[in-house]
């Protein structure tokens, strides 16, 4: 019986899987194909037409959220990138017990629920009388980046030979020498996959941002309002590409991780 | 050659880790050009003990006196030790030349004889070229480091160390990795390269036919603590103590009783030994190399017993001999057939009379 | 210097950033406006009681939807025969990365009145329904943003698990149907308690998915905190509800975690 089927079982097992992909798919094909469609609903199809992304670039709104967001990402990206690099390294040196304190202390924000994150740092922010905008999104964003960082950074600190460190001194490096001259070279593949991961992190972020800004909006911000208020097309195009985007940067982070399991 | 002064010397040297005391109280010290292994199973310490002399950890107690200069504030970047480590930590962004000039490179063109940067860069090539040879690696410049074997490897490593005139080099178990072929010919290599350059080399390894094959000296630890330092032929034929005589070579070891002075009595039989100065009635270990049993006529042995099995290990037969009371491992050239009755006899001389541990 | 201590800044940064909110939630779930002690924030989440079990009740839907949808995928993509899965699983996997705000936009997009859904309905003679503003549109926004928290795991540790075990079960006698209840379910148990944590946690704490996929129809815990603290501007009482929702988080993560203690289920990576 069994090998008789066994194609029928391939099958059923690749139908099924297609039928998944497409539920996680066909929504944002059908976002992204409206984003070209000429008519105003989403009930007809009146033709292809670039006009809605043309808009998009005419509004000052979304240029200014778009700016905002670009700046704290790539802060974000540099500031996380040296405290989670630098944690790491300072981590994996680190006796057991103060390591495991502080890596349950960087799983702390991941599995805070980002709701929950959000709220507690705009908390904070209004405590210490910081007016909310471009400045607290930008350290909300590096505390929930540089865990990422952090994660990305430690798997290569433990796959490198413990004495490396050690055979740099030895050969007469200077301690923070051998820092730049051997440990980063080691790790560099991880503190660049790190890096690309929090900018990603930072461009997706939607649930933190709102919480913790509020003169300056970044782009899932401006989607959000634009939602309530109701669908309109400027809003698929300005989605469809910020999915390009982040697709992008998700496929390089995979592709980059993958090889380094190798 | 040794010579008889003494280059480093560790004093009451104490170290624990988390609550585990790993070395107690070891006094020590090593001559200049001396080929000295510190000997012992894995966790005795002896690894430790060579990380506090490169300066990679720093003892609870004791000093490390270098030259007779207490060492302990010298960062291991200050000193005039190179390392050779367990699994060669090479670096895997650097080829072969930049591996091995890495030491160089960060020294001034003064401390290299010459004066301006480009003469620096042209001594270094000397400098590496000339250790490539040594080790027998010419030609591998550009290599990249995983495109070399590990026999390869062990040999860029020691170049690199070398390559900075250390007046010690410390190797951490250098011939672990390699299949037993390539450790037979290192091992010849290593101690023609220390010979030739004339500096001291601090060796660990578990291995003891290598301490032996290569040191003036070793230094067997167990538990941390030393238990016998001596020239390797000394530490063979006269092991201080039942875990020496065990770790180092095969042996027989059993219970006797010092009846007096050179005379021993083991498993109820008086036998004639060499050694005095116990105290009458005293117990004590004793240990007989397997090949210094003698097979005998049954009729003329001082022990009899029953070959239980014969083992043909090459250069000899390894035979067990049950005499009832023990059974002894025999090693010879003859063969006697598993089942037979032999008798076996012991020269004075190859009884080794051991006090009993506390 | 000690390498231990580049780690400083790190700590530093990290405490400032996650514990100090944090305890600053405590603070204002268990003080009035002017800074006095006080449990009325915390007896005021009493009058809230349906909107907190219907936001229980959702994730739980939620998390079984995507148990029982994700758990066969894992399964498929993970078995041996399924030779290019490699990047089909990095296809199903990838969405859980993305901006989850876009994607609930997306399926918005299909359910409105207005939307595709609707008007492929007419075109098959069928009547227009009215989706968003209904529970099922709100639980197929969940599941669609959170399946692949479930899928990951599970992924994880099939894929660890070894063939040669299921050919050994197989050796032994045991069925497709055996293999797969007997040895394979009770071996991906770790991945199975961490994806329910993983769609559990997210989902019981959602505001916008259910503010999109029902036009503020739905009331769900999330909204309710997002209210308090944006709309009413009453920071205690959004603490003591933000404070209520991590406590039963911790309470549902702590029961998981009995059933997997070795966290074998792996994280997020």
């Amino acid at each position: 019986m069994v090998r008789k089927s066994r194609g029928a079982v391939k099958a059923f097992k690749w139908t099924y899987l297609a039928l998944v992909l497409a539920f996680l798919y066909v929504p944002i094909a059908v976002m992204i194909a409206l984003s070209f469609n000429a008519s105003v609903s989403r009930a007809e199809w009146t033709g292809f037409t670039f006009d809605w992304y043309a808009k998009l670039f005419e509004s000052d709104a979304i240029l200014a959220a778009l700016e905002v967001t670009i700046e704290v990402a790539l802060a974000a990206t540099a500031v996380s990138t040296v405290l989670g690099t630098l944690g790491a390294i300072g981590m994996h040196a680190m006796k057991k017990g103060w390591a495991s304190l502080l890596l349950n202390l960087s799983y702390l924000p991941m599995t805070t629920p980002d709701i929950v994150t959000g709220v507690s740092l705009m908390l904070m922010f209004i405590f210490m009388k910081i007016p909310l905008g471009k400045g607290t999104m930008l350290m909300a964003h590096i505390a929930f980046d540089t865990p990422y960082v952090l994660f990305a950074v430690m798997p290569r600190l433990k796959q490198m030979n413990p004495n490396l460190y050690e055979a740099a001194l030895d050969l007469g490096c200077h301690p923070l020498k051998a820092l730049y001259k051997v440990i980063l070279p080691e790790i560099l593949p991880g503190v660049v996959t790190g890096a690309l991961l929090a900018f990603t992190m930072s461009l997706d972020d939607f649930v933190i941002s709102y919480f913790t800004s509020s003169t300056d909006q970044n782009l899932s911000m401006v989607v959000y309002s634009a939602a309530r208020r109701g669908v309109e097309p400027t809003m698929y195009a300005l989605s469809t590409l910020m999915f390009l985007v982040i697709l992008a940067l998700l496929l390089i982070v995979n592709r980059r991780s993958s090889l380094e399991k190798m | 050659m040794v010579q008889d002064t003494r280059l480093i010397e560790l004093k009451g040297i104490s170290k624990s880790f988390d609550d585990t005391q790993v070395l107690h109280s070891i006094d020590l010290y090593i001559r200049k050009c001396e080929f000295i292994t510190l000997l012992g199973p894995s966790g005795c310490g002896k690894t430790t003990l060579l990380r506090i002399i490169g300066g990679f950890e720093t003892p609870d107690e004791g000093q490390v006196l270098f030259e007779g200069a207490d060492m302990a504030n010298v960062p291991p970047y200050r000193r005039r030790i190179n390392t050779v480590f367990q699994k060669y930590a090479l670096f895997s962004h650097l080829n072969v030349f930049d591996n091995i000039a890495f030491g160089l490179n960060l020294k001034t063109p003064e401390a290299l004889g010459v004066k301006t940067r480009r003469q620096k860069r042209e001594e270094i090539a000397r400098r590496v070229g000339r250790m490539l040879k040594l080790v027998k690696m010419e030609g591998y410049e550009k290599r990249s480091i995983d495109q070399l074997s590990g026999g390869q490897q062990q040999r860029i490593a020691i170049a690199r160390a070398l390559v900075n005139e250390p007046e010690v080099l410390l190797l951490d178990e250098p011939l672990g990795a390699l299949d037993l072929k390539l450790r037979k010919e290192m091992q010849v290599e290593l101690k023609a390269m220390q010979q030739q350059l004339g500096i001291t080399f601090i060796y660990v390894t578990h291995d003891q036919e290598e301490a032996l094959t290569m040191s003036d000296t070793v230094v067997v630890l167990n538990g941390g603590r030393i238990q016998q330092i001596g020239e390797p032929k000394r530490i063979y034929d006269e092991p201080k103590n039942a875990f020496v005589a065990d770790f180092i070579g095969e042996s027989n070891i059993l219970s006797g009783i010092m009846r007096e002075d050179c005379l021993v009595e083991m498993l109820g039989v008086e036998f004639q030994c060499v050694d005095e100065g116990f105290a009458k009635d005293e117990p004590v270990d004793v240990v007989v190399r397997p090949e210094d049993v003698m097979i005998v006529g049954e009729d003329v042995g001082m022990l009899t017993g029953t070959v239980e099995s014969v083992i043909f290990k090459g250069v000899h037969y390894e035979m067990m001999v049950n005499t009832g009371a023990m059974r002894w491992k025999v090693h010879s050239t003859t063969m006697q057939p598993a089942g037979s009755r032999v008798g076996m006899s012991i020269v004075p001389f190859n009884i080794h009379i051991m006090r009993k541990e506390a | 210097m000690k390498r231990s201590w580049y780690a400083a800044p790190y700590a530093v940064w990290m405490a400032l950033f996650t514990i100090v909110p944090l305890l600053l939630v405590c603070y204002y779930a268990f003080t009035t406006r002017s800074g006095a002690f006080t449990t009325e924030n915390l007896t005021r989440i009493f009058d809230y009681a349906p909107v907190l079990f219907d936001s229980l009740r959702l994730a739980l839907y939620c998390t079984a939807l995507c148990l029982l949808i994700g758990y066969p995928a894992a399964y498929f993509m993970a078995s041996r025969d399924m030779s290019r899965s490699q990047s089909l699983a990095v296809l199903i996997l990838l969405p859980m990365w993305m901006n989850f705000l876009l994607r609930t936009y997306a399926m918005m997009t299909l359910f409105e009145n207005n939307g595709v859904l609707n008007t492929l309905f007419e075109a098959l003679g069928l009547p227009r329904q009215q989706m968003i503003g209904t529970e099922g549109a709100v639980l197929v926004g969940m599941v669609y943003n959170f399946l692949p928290f479930m899928v990951l795991p599970i992924y994880t540790v099939l894929k660890k698990l070894d063939p040669r075990v299921i050919e050994a079960a197989e050796d032994l006698g045991a069925n497709p149907v055996r293999v797969v209840t007997r040895v394979v379910l009770p071996m991906s148990v770790p991945g199975i308690v961490s994806g329910i944590t993983m769609v559990f946690m997210p989902a019981v704490t959602t505001f916008a998915i259910s503010r999109l996929m029902s036009s503020g129809m739905i009331y769900l815990m999330g909204d309710m905190i997002e209210e308090f603290y944006i709309t009413m501007n009453n920071r205690n009482v959004g603490s003591a509800m933000s404070l209520v929702m991590m406590v039963l988080i911790l309470i549902s993560i702590g029961f998981l975690r009995k059933a997997d203690p070795e966290g074998q289920g792996g994280g997020l990576w």
